[in-house]
């Protein structure tokens, strides 16, 4: 008796303890569970390339920018700022980049490249334009039965190349490129000619205005209206496509491997056909929703590429429906600070196509990013291995990337009244840049060269005291000063720390 | 008498318009070719043209040298290629997601470059165009003479390229590397060639080709450069390339055809014998598309070179 009190009591005690440690212990089980629970690295790949594609792209435009002569740090202040300041502006941009960044990201998902959302997108927004003002249906009812039918011309849009490629084996990219222009031409045809609305605006190739029932009312602040909710909607209706239905699923197989889908059983030709098909229903909700939100009629070029950019974002956002909301929503951001942008900083518009443009060729080599960040993490590394040539490599690269920025800038500003100057000032620059790549690839020796820019100054000095009005005198001598001493300190260091190897050799 | 003295001079006109206009798609095409031929879709055709075109105008401008001009949208034209390239090739990225790349970029970059150059939103200012070229002995011949008497010299140039291209993709040992680059690199790698430095080269070349066609627009064919001004060119000259089957002579008959329906509008904006069909000239417009589209589906199985749009990686055999 005695000693089976004596066990127990001993089982109860351990086990009393055991739960009191445990107070810590549950804290890293749970934490390792969720972070098995947490995706693998290469889950996160991805999101990696985008946000170092935007990082990369940003810089590139920084210093073209800087190149032709405007003030980039200023462009970019009031750009993240116009951004933050109007968030419904943002979400009013984003919502039709939505939809049509879901559309190609479908697609892509069933290894289809559709780049035809701009068609699809005019077809089913003229749908909506016509059921907007030529039947007259109650609120609610009316926005959404104009939806519906946007979404069937645009998936008919859509459906059409699925078919060709299906059964004819037709390349959908040829074929939704050209349905997109022949759309473009009959939204045009219509707008201009037979629905063209008659009056006193006769001279604009515009349809008439939609009835008040079929307004989509706005959510908050003047832009924002509910044909974002449609669009949320829309990115979760696509996730649980692919993520939970058999349909999904065989999409996403047809699209990993063709042939075996087929040797599975699954049905490859109805799936393309479906994808493409709900791809152009994507695409024309998309086009429904900003003419029932925003324009309110069917104005002849309204569109100005959103279909196209739908092809930036669903890149940018890896085909993944919630990697489409966020890309597309960084894309209205930067539209909206864009417009603030050229608002205040003078800076063209088009700045913003252009940042667009790069950030998909990023994008399409994600092997440049790779690169990139192995060139960092060797370079960390290398500072951690050998501090004593990794610190001053940092040194020297600040130094003569922020010698790269300057000639080129100084460089651009004298182009147009002294070219003999600013051609002076770019090879300054290009030096910099030149040292810089030579520490960037690790090279030991270069550590000394900060001497090379610190002499193209002094010529720079010499040559605009001689032609120029001396303006950059003290900024030049401050370069010269710290070159110098970067390069004497670092040869010093580097006389003494090889010698006693050498000795040892 | 006089109708067919009408008839006549409407289509030497037809003809001669029929010619301005496809020199730029027949010129695009054949860069379209040389680029897919060694398997590397460039869909950025109409990008490069727009660069071709702004730097058409830009070096005319300052250097008031029409032919510096034309040397300028080469030159610019294959430099965006070349990133085309190095993305594609070297970095063996998605092909047809750096083409959208191109254009999104060259859009851009032109329309900011015209303000920053011109200070101007829309269209830049005049400069001096390449001169006709006027071709005495023919050019007292009815219709020929019309359409082939005086014409901007890149025309002529076009129709020489057309032969050449010919001549260098089926008749010499390069133009056998560009082919086996699209139809079996591995063959290619075989053989001791390196598939890239092929690639590369086809794809620049295609931007050249590309900055000629724009050239062509910008300095010959107007004498100004516009925002968008090639308004799709680029990628009717990619229906072109498949329409006419990936041959240089295809390229020239399609790149002929879609010229026409191009001098057709033309004729209907400023003819009065054509003005009833005004109101239909979408229509006419959507032709080579439709075209296009019926084309691959069925009336003729065209081939495109065999390893389009995949990267080559060595250690990959299949």
């Amino acid at each position: 008796m005695s000693g089976e009190y004596i066990e127990d009591s001993a089982v109860d005690v351990s086990h009393t303890h055991e739960e009191k440690s445990s107070a810590f212990q549950k804290l890293v089980i749970v934490f390792n569970k969720v972070k098995h629970r947490l995706p693998s690295r290469d889950y996160w790949k991805p999101l990696f390339w985008s946000l170092g594609s935007i990082i990369l792209a940003l810089l590139v435009s920084a210093i073209m920018m800087t190149v032709m002569g405007y003030d980039a740090i200023m462009a970019f202040d009031y750009l993240i700022r116009g951004a933050l300041d109007q968030p419904d502006r943002v979400l009013q941009y984003a919502t039709p980049l939505i939809l049509t960044g879901l559309s190609v990201a479908l697609a892509f998902r069933c290894g289809l490249f559709n780049i035809g959302p701009e068609g699809q997108l005019l077809i089913g927004s003229m749908a909506a334009a016509i059921l907007g003002y030529v039947v007259a249906l109650p609120f609610l009812v009316h926005p959404l039965v104009c939806i519906g039918v946007a979404a069937l011309a645009g998936g008919l849009w859509g459906f059409l190349p699925g078919l060709l490629r299906a059964y004819r084996g037709a390349h959908e990219v040829v074929t939704t490129m050209m349905l997109s222009y022949v759309a473009i031409n009959f939204t045009q045809y219509l707008a201009g000619g037979p629905l063209k609305e008659q009056g006193e605006y006769a001279w604009i190739s515009q349809t008439t205005r939609i009835l008040d029932t079929s307004e989509l009312a706005k959510i908050f602040g003047p832009y924002l209206h509910w044909g974002f909710a449609v669009a949320i909607v829309c990115v979760i209706g696509i996730d649980f496509l692919l993520k939970r239905t058999v349909l999904g699923y065989e999409m996403k197989a047809v699209g990993l491997n063709e042939e075996a889908a087929e040797y599975a059983g699954i049905n490859s030709k109805r799936s393309m056909a479906l994808a493409l098909g709900i791809s152009g229903a994507l695409a024309g909700i998309g086009g429904a929703g900003e003419i029932l939100g925003t324009h309110h009629r069917f104005l002849d070029g309204w569109s100005g590429g959103l279909g196209w950019d739908g092809i930036t974002v669903a890149v940018l956002g890896n085909n993944s429906p919630w990697g489409v909301l966020g890309a597309a929503i960084f894309f209205g951001a930067l539209r909206a600070g864009g417009n603030r942008m050229h608002q205040f900083a003078h800076v063209p518009i088009e700045i913003v196509g252009l940042i667009q443009g790069l950030v998909v060729i990023f994008v399409a080599a994600p092997r440049i990013i790779d690169w990139l960040g192995r060139q960092t993490i060797d370079s960390a590394s290398w500072i951690k291995r050998e501090p004593r040539e990794g610190l001053p490599g940092i040194a020297v690269l600040v130094f003569n990337l922020f010698g790269l920025f300057l000639g080129i800038g100084i460089s651009a500003s004298l182009f147009a009244t002294n070219p003999i100057l600013g051609v002076m000032f770019s090879m300054v620059g290009i030096v910099s840049g030149l040292v810089s790549y030579r520490i960037l690839s690790r090279q030991e020796t270069a550590l000394s060269l900060s001497i090379i820019p610190a002499i193209a100054w002094v010529d720079a000095m010499v040559l605009d005291i001689l032609i120029g009005e001396a303006m950059f005198f003290n900024m030049g001598m401050v370069m010269v000063i710290v070159g110098l001493i970067l390069s004497v300190v670092l040869w010093m260091m580097q006389a003494l720390t090889v010698q006693p190897d050498g000795g040892e050799v | 008498m006089q109708d067919i003295q009408t008839l006549v001079a409407l289509t030497g006109w037809l003809l001669k318009a029929t010619l301005m206009m496809s020199t730029p798609l027949v010129l695009a095409a054949l860069g379209g070719l040389f680029s897919e031929k060694t398997g590397i879709v460039n869909i950025g055709l109409e990008g490069m043209m727009l660069i071709g075109a702004f730097s058409a105008v830009a070096a005319t401008y300052f250097t008031d040298n029409p032919w510096l001009g034309v040397l300028a949208a080469v030159i610019a034209g294959g430099m965006l290629a070349s990133i085309h390239a190095i993305v594609c090739v070297k970095y063996k990225g998605n092909q047809i997601v750096s083409g959208a790349g191109i254009i999104l970029f060259a859009g851009g970059f032109t329309t900011l470059m015209l303000e920053v150059v011109w200070g101007v939103k829309g269209v830049s200012d005049s400069v001096t165009r390449l001169p006709n070229v006027v071709i005495e002995p023919i050019s007292d011949i009815p219709i020929l003479g019309v359409a082939l008497g005086a014409q901007s010299p890149l025309v002529y140039i076009m129709l020489i390229l057309v032969v050449v291209s010919w001549f260098v993709i089926y008749k010499t040992p390069f133009g056998l590397r560009i082919q086996a680059a699209g139809e079996d690199p591995s063959a290619l790698d075989a053989a001791g060639v390196s598939v890239s430095s092929v690639r590369m080269i086809g794809v620049v070349l295609s931007g050249c080709l590309s900055g000629l066609g724009g050239a062509y627009l910008a300095i010959s064919y107007a004498s100004e450069f516009g925002k968008m001004m090639t308004v799709g060119r680029g990628f009717i000259a990619l229906a072109a390339l498949i329409f006419g089957n990936w041959t240089p002579f295809g390229c020239l008959i399609a790149g002929a055809l879609f010229g026409f329906l191009d001098g057709l509008q033309f004729a209907i904006s400023i003819l009065p014998e054509f003005s009833f069909m005004l109101e239909y000239v979408n229509f006419i417009k959507m032709i080579p598309y439709v075209l296009v589209i019926v084309a691959l589906a069925g009336i003729r199985k065209s081939v495109p070179p065999k390893a389009i749009g995949t990267p080559y990686e060595k250690e990959a055999r299949g």
